[in-house]
């Protein structure tokens, strides 16, 4: 591993960014040092990402930063583009988001290595590739020097992009999101790597969302609120005993802090699979699965992705056909009342129906009372104008709407701020 | 790795744009030209006068006259009513089955999907101008191989972007969540999967007349296509094409109208610049 | 690799059974005695022609059923025997040899030309999407393809070759006959795949495998030489293959303008003369080339992309 550069601290001080006359980013201040990472949480469009970018000297040309950014005594925001490029790879180093997008396709992975040392050390072309292969070596990829990036595995190219920042020998090392799209094991793996680089010496600074990454990587914690940094300090503190009230709020959306409710199944099944089996070509997925769901019963299926979980809850709902076994549901009951709540709830609607006309057809279909229908949906003409959060509470909705109309009043209530509030994330998720 | 959303740019209706306006302005002009220029102008196309013979342009003779002394503009118009109506018949003889079979082959699959991929290969082997040229070869200067040849090659493009993208159509979540609600697959087809695929539809379509223009005067001009006197644009050109010297505009006429007719096709089918 | 293999083979073998298909039913769709006219092309049209003719139908066999003989018909196909011109009497395997020479000289030529045209502008117009560049490259690209090919080509005749007289308007024999078809297809091919570079230029620039080839600290040249080219070629290759048909229709349409003496030249005489063998040879070749150019195509692709590389 080529040695860090020896950096001593990161300094920011009140910085902001402004997008014209509007404030995006107000006066941020927080410092690095080597041992101690940082971490900056907080939920999408609060800024955290933008305090990245500005350290690394990326943001978009319509956005304005000021304040100070010092490495080492060197004035990031005052450096002209030249000097923040020479910065690249050789003092900072970006940990992308998505690696697997970052790797360029039609390249194996070791010449991605080996050219930081050809081209930005200076090395020849025979010592470039022994040390690509000791940095790939380094992250447990001695042997995949010579795939490509779409033969390898999420976690297998998050580890090539350390091996490339490794390469170029940088002290401050910036992860943003680094565990987005990755599963909960894949993400245990990152951090315990990211806690390594923290030990060689190296400055970290971490972009996230999620608590159980800010938590694992422990160091100082800052929490971003629409632009600002509301809460900072020592990870156990911020974490543990949160001083801020949108921190707790944000600490109490969290699955891992729910309350656990207990369960009380009331008797008989309302759904269940016996001896299920699915394959996917010679893949075999799960066989003799037995899985029952009573009235008023919670039932999880969790593993990794690609076990199969999703496609039990599709036989379940009768959408896909198991290659052996039997699905059971209740007798006399409609087949509407199972219904399924996507993981992508704007995927979940026509691009090209409002979600009113959409609810409309849905009460018409169903012969529904429209008028009650229409408080709900009143607020929102287009399936476009509508975030994400707003458009999973509508596809709620229209589940209920197979059942009968007496929710409409309680979604009403929950449904019309139009950003959704991680407290009501949460009794979303419990109901 | 992450979860395969489709590509939204296809499922999105665009904008309008200032060069689809454009377009739509020229092809509106065209078309009143095609349409009302024969009724309006009164004159036989066919009708020699040899006293007129390459007529100047503003004389007794609007756009002046070719060498036979026929009046150009009867025959600009009756080229232009000929290649727009035959391109537009051409269009719809391929667009309907084309559409049709694409929806049913995404939605049926099997045998049915399987049969008509082959046909779709087979068409597609060979470029299809030259599938045109081998049925013209049957009677050649006649009306029929050459839109029976144009609608058999163009057909297939519809049938594979409507297959394609209905198909893509029908896998999303959306579509999932609204059987389970207890939509029929008439509702489903009416209202998500059709106006997902009409701005591709449209667009197909004006390339598809783009094509059956040039094709129509291309294979006239090398003599294979509709032959003289037959008032076609592309036969036009090379009749004129020796008189360059004495009638430069004259020979000019036709290509420009040619030119004009796509060039407003284009513009409309044009997509938007990211 | 195998499984691409064969689909180019089911495509070349489909082209010879639609061309001999229809050339079988143009035999004997047309007017008048077969037999007779085969005899006539062969051997004159002199006073025995009748029987020659009889001659003619006992060797080639006209009177057995008609399932037989397109069997036989496509059998000599595949072997490649063409049989005899109509009109000069020549075999028409003679006559090819020397069309395909001159039409593989002028479809070379085009592509070289218009590779040399399109990316080049595409390039320009791709670094600075929407700027003024990128405007005139669209507005050019949009015109050209407005313009049948046979315009085009009269334009450049016109111009080159009669007001300025720099080049000869036709013939055949030096570079100079070649220039004016050569680049009439060339600009067609051009004006289309300039736009395509210039996407791919665009998406590239915006990759995050682009950018992050920035961050990695690569100075600028190796980010564009080692990260951008490669990819950006990608979609322009693969295109090509699309124009493919765009050249095999071109090369007939323009050898017919220029009177060029390849194929597709030939192709539309025999039409117009009604020489059915000639008609089924030169649209054998043409319809073969154009599966040889995709094939070619395809496999540049797999040699840039290796994701297409792995086996399915």
């Amino acid at each position: 591993m080529n040695a860090p550069a020896n950096i001593r601290e990161l300094r920011i001080s009140e910085l902001s960014i402004h997008s014209g006359a509007t404030p995006i980013v107000r006066n941020i201040s927080l410092s690095l040092r080597p041992g101690q990472p940082l971490t900056l949480l907080g939920e999408s469009g609060s800024g955290k990402s933008l305090v990245a970018q500005a350290v690394m000297g990326t943001l978009p040309p319509e956005l304005v930063a000021s304040g100070t950014i010092r490495l080492d005594g060197a004035d990031l925001i005052a450096s002209s583009p030249e000097e923040r490029r020479k910065r690249w790879g050789r003092a900072i180093s970006l940990l992308p988001q998505e690696p697997w997008l970052a790797l360029d396709p039609t390249m194996q992975v070791g010449p991605q290595v080996a050219e930081v040392h050809r081209f930005v050390g200076g090395q020849a072309a025979p010592r470039s590739n022994a040390r690509a292969r000791a940095n790939l070596d380094d992250v447990g990829l001695g042997h995949a020097g010579a795939l490509y990036p779409f033969q390898m595995s999420g976690g297998m190219c998050q580890r090539a992009a350390i091996a490339i920042a490794h390469a170029a020998g940088s002290g401050l090392l910036i992860a943003d999101e680094p565990t987005k799209g990755l599963d909960a094991d894949l993400r245990d793996s990152v951090v315990t790597r990211l806690k390594q680089e923290v030990e060689a010496g190296r400055l970290l600074l971490t972009i996230t969302h999620d608590i159980a990454v800010a938590r694992a990587l422990g160091g100082m914690v800052g929490i971003m609120l629409e632009g600002q940094l509301v809460d900072i300090g020592p990870a156990e503190l911020v974490l543990g005993a949160p001083s801020h009230p949108y921190s707790r709020a944000l600490l109490d959306a969290d699955p891992e802090s729910w309350d656990q409710r207990a369960q009380a199944p009331s008797g008989d099944a309302v759904l269940a699979g016996r001896f299920l089996a699915k394959a996917f070509g010679s893949h075999v997925l799960f066989r003799d699965f037995d899985v029952e769901v009573r009235a008023g019963e919670i039932v999880a299926v969790t593993g990794p992705s690609g076990c199969g979980k999703t496609t039990v809850g599709n036989i379940l709902l009768g959408l896909v056909k198991p290659d052996t076994g039997s699905v059971e549901r209740r007798k006399n009951v409609s087949p509407l009342r199972f219904q399924k709540l996507y993981q992508d709830p704007p995927a979940a609607f026509p691009p090209h129906q409002t979600i009113r006309r959409g609810l409309r057809d849905l009460a018409k279909l169903h012969r529904l009372q429209w008028a009650m229908w229409r408080n709900c949906s009143r607020a929102f003409v287009s399936t476009r104008t509508c975030s994400t959060a707003c458009r999973a509470r509508f596809r709620e909705a229209s589940c209920s709407a197979s059942r009968s109309c007496a929710r409409c009043f309680s979604i009403r209530s929950s449904c019309l701020p139009t950003r959704l509030h991680p407290a009501s994330t949460r009794s979303a998720r419990r109901r | 790795m992450s979860t395969e959303i489709a590509s939204p740019s296809l499922l999105r209706p665009s904008p309008v744009s200032v060069t689809r306006v454009i377009g739509a302005a020229l092809l509106l002009a065209l078309a009143a030209f095609a349409v009302l220029g024969p009724w309006l102008v009164q004159a036989d196309p066919a009708k020699q006068d040899f006293s007129a013979s390459l007529a100047p342009i503003g004389g007794e003779y609007l756009l002046g006259a070719d060498h036979y002394g026929r009046s150009l503009l009867a025959r600009l118009a009756h080229g232009a009513r000929l290649s727009f109506g035959m391109a537009f018949l051409t269009m719809l003889t391929a667009a309907i089955p084309g559409v049709l079979l694409g929806l049913a082959a995404a939605w049926r699959g099997g045998w049915l999907e399987w049969t008509l991929e082959l046909l779709a290969n087979i068409v597609l082997a060979l470029p299809g101008l030259m599938l045109v040229l081998l049925l013209l070869a049957f009677a050649p200067g006649n009306f029929g191989p050459l839109y029976f040849g144009l609608a058999l090659t163009l057909w297939v493009e519809f049938y594979r972007i409507t297959r394609t993208t209905t198909a893509t159509i029908l896998k999303q979540p959306h579509i999932e969540a609204a059987k389970l609600l207890g939509f029929g697959s008439g509702y489903i087809l009416r209202s998500y999967v059709l106006p997902s695929i009409a701005p591709l539809i449209a667009t197909l379509a004006a390339f598809a007349m783009a094509t059956a223009i040039i094709a129509i005067s291309t294979l006239s001009a090398i003599s294979v296509g509709l032959q003289p006197p037959t008032p076609e644009l592309g036969s036009m050109i090379v009749e004129l094409l020796p008189y360059y010297a004495e009638a430069p505009v004259h020979v000019l006429l036709p290509p420009i109208l040619i030119f004009l007719l796509v060039l407003g096709l284009q513009l409309i089918a044009q997509k938007d610049s990211r | 690799m195998r499984q691409f293999l064969l689909a180019r083979l089911a495509q070349a073998g489909i082209v010879a059974l639609v061309v001999g298909a229809l050339c079988f039913a143009l035999m004997r769709v047309l007017p008048g005695d077969a037999a007779m006219r085969i005899a006539a092309g062969r051997y004159g049209p002199d006073a025995r022609i009748a029987e020659a003719a009889d001659k003619v139908r006992l060797e080639l066999g006209l009177d057995r059923a008609w399932p037989v003989q397109f069997l036989d018909w496509l059998a000599s196909l595949v072997q490649f025997d063409l049989g005899h011109s109509l009109v000069t009497g020549a075999p028409v395997v003679d006559e090819l040899k020397v069309q395909l020479g001159a039409s593989v000289w002028l479809a070379a030529a085009a592509i070289m030309l218009s590779l040399l045209i399109g990316p080049t502008i595409g390039v320009f117009c791709g670094l600075k999407p929407n700027g003024w560049t990128d405007r005139l490259g669209l507005a050019g690209s949009v015109i050209l393809r407005s313009l049948p090919p046979f315009v085009l080509g009269l334009i450049l005749m016109l111009v080159f070759a009669i007001w300025l007289g720099w080049l000869p308007p036709a013939g055949f024999g030096t570079w100079r006959d070649l220039a004016l078809p050569a680049l009439t297809l060339a600009l067609g091919l051009a004006a289309v795949s300039s736009r395509v570079t210039r996407d791919a230029i665009a998406t590239v620039v915006k990759a995050p495998y682009f950018v992050f080839a920035r961050h990695k600290g690569l100075p600028e040249a190796a980010v564009v030489w080692r990260h951008g080219l490669r990819n950006a070629a990608i979609p322009v290759v693969s295109y090509l293959g699309l124009q493919a048909i765009y050249l095999v229709e071109g090369v007939v349409v323009v050898e017919s303008i220029f009177a060029y003496p390849g194929i597709g030249h030939a192709l539309v005489h025999a039409i117009v003369e009604r020489d059915i063998p000639m008609v089924q040879g030169t649209a054998l070749a043409m319809g073969l080339i154009f599966v040889a150019v995709t094939a070619a195509v395809e496999a540049a692709s797999a040699w840039l992309d290796p994701r297409l590389r792995r086996t399915q």
